[in-house]
């Protein structure tokens, strides 16, 4: 898990390890890649805010497609995984690795839940007739959660063989601690990422009658 | 971490003792020819990869140029078919641009920011080895199209049961550089996913992307390497300034290629899986891939011309043997005109109709960025203005550069205004802008780079008349090729049309045009043979043969693969141009020596994982065309990069120590010590 | 960058750690609150320009907490919170301006003709 002997052979120029300051400029980067995806989501909601018409031929409002109870789970679970991942940093910085394998192990019981609510959201949105065929609102909904997911994948697998280096007692002082503040970091940003998109996706949709995009139609026939 | 680097000081690595990584393979360490490139983690050697991959495509890239010319040279000639002309111009671009322009300028970036900052290798090195494979796997990728293009004319194809239910039969990219939808996007309902063109566009978005994959990768580690690898002493605003125009390159590419990245996994989904992002049957709106587009691809226009900026700033300072005149705003307008090229894409596009606040407020944003370009051009001047100027060849060419560059800008400011720009749009006018400042301009400079940096990457002089007459025939040729296209552009001539009929008084400067680019490719080509001809059988020369101001020159040449036997301190600006010539302004800390520096152990893993990168490459245009189990080839790809990570990252890092020549025994002068 | 290779942890450290525990556990506590709140209020009948307004600080509230606490930004180096901060920026002024180029509603028909 480690890249380079100089990250602790000398001392850095700014006093910063190269592997925190790499992830960092990699979240910086990430978020022009986020912020092109949320906007595609978004344009297309305001050009197109009647939702999509389901295999049937009926128009269906997103809104009654959304399932805000779930969503809302699974925002709360990553948000917890978050928070167990900032004490499985902790505990390695104490040296303390049966705590950091505790908590490590809950975030990526955690991640898998969000992943399982995520699946299962898509077979339910995709059984109610939204396809990333038949609209671009199903195009841009699945691509900008499918994106975020895969992000989540990553982080799960990332998590799950730093948990099972730990047995190899390589994972261990201040490498280690760095490896696994590296890692948290990335899965931090994961979370705030969906922070973004649990208000600008899920949320908005549920503003007044007719959610903040409106209906599109001249009259609320909801 | 039981990294091994415990074991004693050798003076070179072929005398190190097998060593086992934590995977339990050797490590190849003591590896020459072949494996030593392949694995090689040292960024000088990489620099050289990346410099001798980004000559060969400048190459490549110039006969389709040249294909093009004699198409052009006469009204309605049939040299090459109108299909072989749009895949010409689309590879044509998209080869300069991610194969040729920005690969040299990541040749420099790996040469010479470890050395100009005094460091002894880039923070990540395994990582950098990998942005070199993956670019070159993702290079090969993009040009494996013609491999296929060139089977299918031939009929080699034609036995094979899937390419006969092919609808397109065109193999390499022929949709422009810039690959507009819905064009290279899709048409039609419920997932239809029809198609305008054939597979040539799938090779186009899988190159591209991972091309992006190793630009980001590399880039990462520059701003890394420059931020945090600098000498003590080696405040920021010391940094010589190659070193500050690679670290905002960096910055630009970190930022602008995220864009891209999604705009490309959009158009792959469209393509691939009937999504509807820019489907314009199902609702979606080719005018996004645009905006998307753009928003890299006008910063990429800076990521471009930087970096050869940087070079040039190098260069006039040495041969006017003065200071580089307003250092700090040079600096200053380098970062003004990276954050401003955010903020400007929009003029791409001021014909598809934006509305009058937006083109106003674009063409305003446009028009401020030719204040910190100018800027630079007067403290260019400034530099020159008095010095004791030598007309060496990369003096020569620098020159040339700040003169064509100027001349590419003139014509640039023109496009800003957008009533000027609906009639210039995609005509002539444009390619002659565009290639005054990406030729001109940044060939020159790159071109400059490499005459001058020769000596201490091979420690062998060019051949001076050689290159003399070569850039005559670079800046001759060019004038000639693209100086009448300002007049054709004006003239109604439009872009991309394979030919066009006598009879509109466009004749005479298409054939001087065309004159010209072939003086022109014989130019670059002679400059090229030139150095080629240099690295292996050059006459040997001294370390300093310039008399330059930066670290590199205070090391000898070639650079030994440790950089510095004692890692500097220093003084000042410009500390080994002031060394030589004043007080004592670089001191050397007291390491290396017998108890021998730290190196980095070379690797095969990230190899192995950029070849993931070429088997996806593969598998996905051959997915588009039907090929039986593509896909898998795909899956291995991934698995196989998936794979690569995860050996590279549990074998540890190793590294042994190289011992280094003694210190001079020099004390550190009483100055230096308070910095 | 607060623990010395292998070497047994200082009390300071420890105790430096401890304290940002705590940190952590009302941090999450309050992220659990907020994230509650917000679906509450999606429900409540008040003006959407307020609603929005309030949920827009809330997200952002959340993404901030997150970043300087749980990312440690608020401990580390403030360089790390600027690069990511000046992108942040530049990421959300280029997607306002991009969504501000798509309004379709306020096409003025004396420029279509």
């Amino acid at each position: 898990m480690s890249e380079t002997a100089a990250a602790h052979d000398a001392p850095t120029s700014t006093g910063i390890d190269h592997k925190k300051l790499i992830m960092w400029l990699f979240l910086a980067s990430d978020c022009m890649f986020f912020g092109t995806l949320i906007s595609t989501h978004l344009l297309y909601r305001k050009l197109y805010p009647s939702g999509f018409t389901d295999a049937e031929g009926h128009q269906r409002f997103i809104q009654n497609l959304f399932n805000i109870e779930l969503t809302s789970f699974s925002t709360f679970i990553l948000l917890m995984s978050s928070f167990l991942m900032a004490l499985a940093v902790s505990a390695m910085h104490k040296g303390e690795i049966k705590s950091f394998r505790r908590n490590v192990l809950g975030v990526i019981f955690f991640g898998l839940i969000f992943l399982g609510c995520q699946v299962f959201e898509f077979t339910h949105f995709y059984h109610q007739g939204l396809t990333i065929q038949n609209s671009v609102l199903g195009s841009t909904f699945y691509v900008l959660t499918g994106t975020h997911g895969t992000h989540v994948a990553i982080g799960v697998l990332w998590l799950i063989l730093m948990y099972f280096y730990s047995f190899t007692g390589k994972l261990g002082g201040h490498t280690g601690a760095l490896d696994v503040e590296v890692a948290g970091l990335y899965w931090h940003f994961v979370d705030i990422v969906w922070i973004i998109i649990f208000t600008a996706v899920y949320l908005v949709e549920y503003l007044g009658p007719n959610g903040f995009w409106g209906t599109g139609l001249p009259a609320v026939t909801k | 971490m039981s990294h091994d680097s415990h074991h004693a000081p050798v003076a070179s690595k072929l005398e190190l003792a097998p060593e086992r990584s934590d995977l339990g393979l050797i490590r190849p360490d003591r590896t020459t020819g072949w494996t030593d490139w392949l694995t090689t983690v040292d960024h000088k050697k990489i620099g050289i990869l990346y410099g001798a991959f980004a000559m060969f495509y400048f190459l490549v890239g110039g006969v389709e140029a040249l294909a093009i010319r004699t198409q052009l040279i006469r009204p309605d000639n049939d040299f090459v078919t109108a299909r072989m002309y749009n895949q010409l111009f689309t590879m044509h671009g998209t080869t300069m641009i991610f194969l040729g322009v920005m690969p040299l300028s990541a040749a420099f970036f790996n040469f010479l920011v470890p050395l100009q900052i005094g460091a002894r290798d880039v923070a990540f090195p395994r990582l950098n080895a990998f942005s070199l494979w993956t670019f070159v796997f993702g290079a090969f990728v993009l040009n494996a199209s013609w491999l296929f293009e060139f089977a299918h004319l031939a009929g080699w194809l034609n036995g094979f049961e899937w390419h006969k239910h092919l609808a397109f039969t065109d193999f390499a990219p022929a949709n422009g550089w810039f690959s507009y939808a819905p064009l290279s996007g899709t048409y039609g309902q419920n997932g239809q996913a029809l198609r305008f063109t054939g597979v040539g566009t799938d090779f186009w978005i899988i190159g591209i992307q991972v091309l992006g994959i190793a630009s980001l990768a590399a880039s990462f580690n520059f701003i890394c390497t420059i931020i945090n690898m600098r000498a003590k002493g080696m405040t920021m605003m010391r940094l010589p300034v190659f070193t500050w125009m690679t670290l905002i390159t960096a910055i630009l590419i970190i930022l602008a290629f995220p864009a891209i990245t999604v705009a490309l996994i959009e158009l792959m989904f469209d393509r691939a899986f009937g999504a509807n992002f820019f489907n314009p049957s199902a609702g979606g709106q080719p005018i996004l891939w645009q905006h998307l587009f753009w928003i890299f691809g006008h910063p990429e226009v800076y990521i471009l011309v930087l970096p050869a900026m940087g070079i040039v700033s190098e260069i006039l300072p040495t041969f006017s043997g003065k200071a580089l005149f307003g250092y700090p705003i040079i600096v200053f307008s380098g970062a003004v005109i990276g954050f401003l090229g955010f903020a400007v894409w929009s003029h791409h596009m001021f014909t598809t109709g934006l509305g009058p606040v937006p083109t106003a407020a674009f063409a305003l944003l446009t028009m401020a960025i030719a204040v910190p370009t100018g800027v630079k051009i007067f403290n260019w001047l400034g530099t020159i203005w008095g010095g004791r100027v030598r007309f060496t060849p990369p003096m020569v060419l620098s020159l040339g550069f700040i003169w064509m560059f100027m001349c590419g800008g003139f014509s640039g400011v023109m496009h800003s205004s957008a009533p000027a720009d609906s009639q210039q749009q995609d005509s002539y006018f444009v390619i002659a802008h565009f290639h005054y400042v990406l030729l001109g301009g940044v060939l020159l400079g790159l071109m400059a780079g490499l005459y001058f940096w020769f000596p201490k990457i091979f420690g062998r002089m060019p051949n001076a008349p050689l290159a003399y007459i070569a850039s005559g025939m670079v800046i001759l040729g060019f004038n000639l090729a693209f100086g009448p296209m300002h007049y054709l552009g004006l003239a109604g001539m439009p872009r991309r049309t394979h030919t066009y009929h006598a009879g509109n008084g466009w004749e005479t400067w298409n054939y001087v045009a065309t004159i010209g680019a072939y003086i022109l490719g014989a130019g670059v080509f002679l400059a090229f043979a030139n150095l080629a001809w240099t690295a292996f059988k050059g006459k040997k020369c001294a370390s300093d043969p310039w008399g330059g101001r930066t670290l590199e020159w205070s090391l000898p040449s070639p650079v030994p693969e440790y950089n510095f036997a004692q890692a500097p301190i220093v003084a000042t600006r410009d500390a080994y141009f002031e060394d030589k010539h004043g007080g004592k302004r670089i001191a050397y800390e007291n390491d290396g020596g017998e108890a021998g520096v730290h190196m980095p152990s070379q690797s095969w893993m990230p190899l192995v994982a950029s070849t993931g990168f070429l088997f996806a490459g593969f598998g996905m245009p051959m997915m588009a065309m039907g090929v039986p189990h593509a896909g898998w080839i795909v899956i291995t790809g991934l698995g196989v990069l998936i794979l690569g990570i995860w050996l590279w990252a549990v074998e540890g890092p190793g590294g042994y120590m190289l011992k280094t020549p003694a210190a001079s025994g020099s004390p550190a002068p009483a100055e230096t010590a308070a910095h | 960058m607060s623990s010395s290779p292998e070497a047994a942890p200082s009390p300071e450290f420890l105790a430096e750690e401890t304290r940002r525990y705590h940190h952590f556990i009302t941090l999450a506590l309050w992220l659990a609150v907020v994230t509650g709140a917000e679906i509450v209020l999606i429900f409540v009948p008040v003006s959407m320009p307020v609603v929005l307004t309030v949920l827009s600080l809330m997200s952002a509230g959340k993404f901030f907490a997150v970043i300087l606490w749980f990312m440690h930004l608020i401990y580390d180096k403030r360089l790390l919170f600027w690069i990511f901060v000046a992108a942040l920026a530049l990421a959300f002024a280029t997607f306002t301006a991009l969504l501000a180029l798509f309004s379709v509603d306020v096409l003025d028909p004396k420029w279509i003709s």
